[in-house]
């Protein structure tokens, strides 16, 4: 028994030691200083381009972005409002609005930034013996005054959704008690979206409505810039 | 009997841990209710009722925002509002919450006043 409890804590901690290797940290100040130096106030959010097989992902994923960004301080237009005045401008199509002149978008609705989310991934990948869920999120904060690129992260959330037997072991278990969460909401793909976000959200700098504006320079992230 | 009292001793402790934390959970920034839940059944399901649950957690939110850190209705609520104001033809009560979300974040000035000059000029005013 303590034998068995010894090789769990010996296999956590060498786990943790691994995915700790992988990752090379960077300030939030380091990593986005346009950020620092224009302090933009608003975000307008896109509807989202969506590059992944299923084709409600942009409606669903919609939903999920005007609160967490407003959450991080920043004035955030009204997404549905939004989305719906560019129908009526007929320009819903997504390539037309990510390939539009960023000034566009500060002369019609005085935002100073722009957020861009690309969909990467939104599906169930079925396997031999598992099948999961993976949802992929790249996200990007462009200044409608520059044209610049102020910020951008990518989250990717996946889940495991096999069930039955899923063997012995650690493994086994752990793998179980994420089947037993899964299947009450096996469908429920906008909450690993929710998720998704969170793992994009605590990378970017607090805008003015949060109580950490100018003061997150030194918060540490991991480094996607090096990883392609 | 010594043990029972122990696991006694244990279970309060435990009890008032759990309390505390909870007292001592920061308030969000702002109150949203289920607007996030509501917006996407209102996506999944498009119908008059879901469509109403969405007002009506809107509606939640701008009334319970002085329970929130900020004290205040979080961002393109009232916009939100007037927006389903507008779609029902209550252009009076549209432009009204347009002007509040101005005077609650001035970053919105640009875009409601556009809306309420495209509202007066269809109105004839």
């Amino acid at each position: 028994m303590k034998n068995k409890f010894t090789i769990l804590l010996f296999t956590i901690a060498s786990i943790m030691l691994f995915t700790g290797c992988g990752a090379t940290y960077i300030t939030k100040g380091t990593a986005f200083p346009k950020m620092y130096e224009q302090q933009p106030r608003s975000i307008l959010i896109l509807p989202p381009m969506n590059e992944s097989t299923d084709a409600e992902a942009k409606d669903y994923y919609m939903t999920t972005t005007e609160m967490p960004f407003a959450l991080m301080g920043y004035y955030t237009f009204p997404t549905e409002m939004v989305s719906d005045i560019m129908k009526q401008e007929g320009v819903y199509d997504t390539e037309i609005l990510y390939n539009m002149p960023l000034d566009k978008y500060y002369e019609y609705f005085g935002a100073d930034t722009v957020l861009f989310t690309r969909i990467k991934k939104w599906d169930v990948s079925y396997m031999v013996l598992a099948s999961s869920l993976t949802i992929s999120i790249e996200a990007k904060i462009m200044s409608t005054k520059t044209s610049e690129e102020l910020w951008k992260y990518t989250g990717t959330v996946v889940v495991d959704l096999s069930g039955g037997d899923t063997g012995g072991g650690i493994a086994g278990l752990i793998a179980k008690a994420i089947v037993a969460a899964v299947n009450t909401a096996t469908a429920d793909y906008v909450k690993y979206a929710r998720q998704a976000n969170g793992k994009i959200l605590y990378t970017l700098p607090a805008g003015p409505y949060n109580k950490m504006y100018m003061k997150d320079q030194d918060v540490k992230l991991i480094d996607q810039s090096i990883e392609k | 009997m010594k043990n029972s009292k122990m696991i006694g001793i244990a279970i309060i402790t435990v009890f008032g841990l759990s309390m505390t934390a909870c007292s001592n959970q920061p308030k969000p920034l702002y109150t949203y209710g289920n607007y996030s839940e509501s917006y996407y059944a209102s996506k999944k399901d498009v119908n008059s009722d879901t469509a109403l649950e969405l007002q009506k957690s809107i509606e939640y939110a701008i009334e319970n925002a002085h329970e929130s850190r900020s004290g205040r209705v979080a961002p393109g609520m009232y916009a939100n509002l007037g927006y389903i104001y507008l779609k029902a033809g209550k252009t009076e009560k549209a432009i009204e919450s347009f002007n509040k979300e101005k005077s609650i974040y001035p970053e919105s000035t640009h875009f409601m006043d556009r809306m309420i000059n495209k509202i007066t000029v269809a109105e004839g005013k």
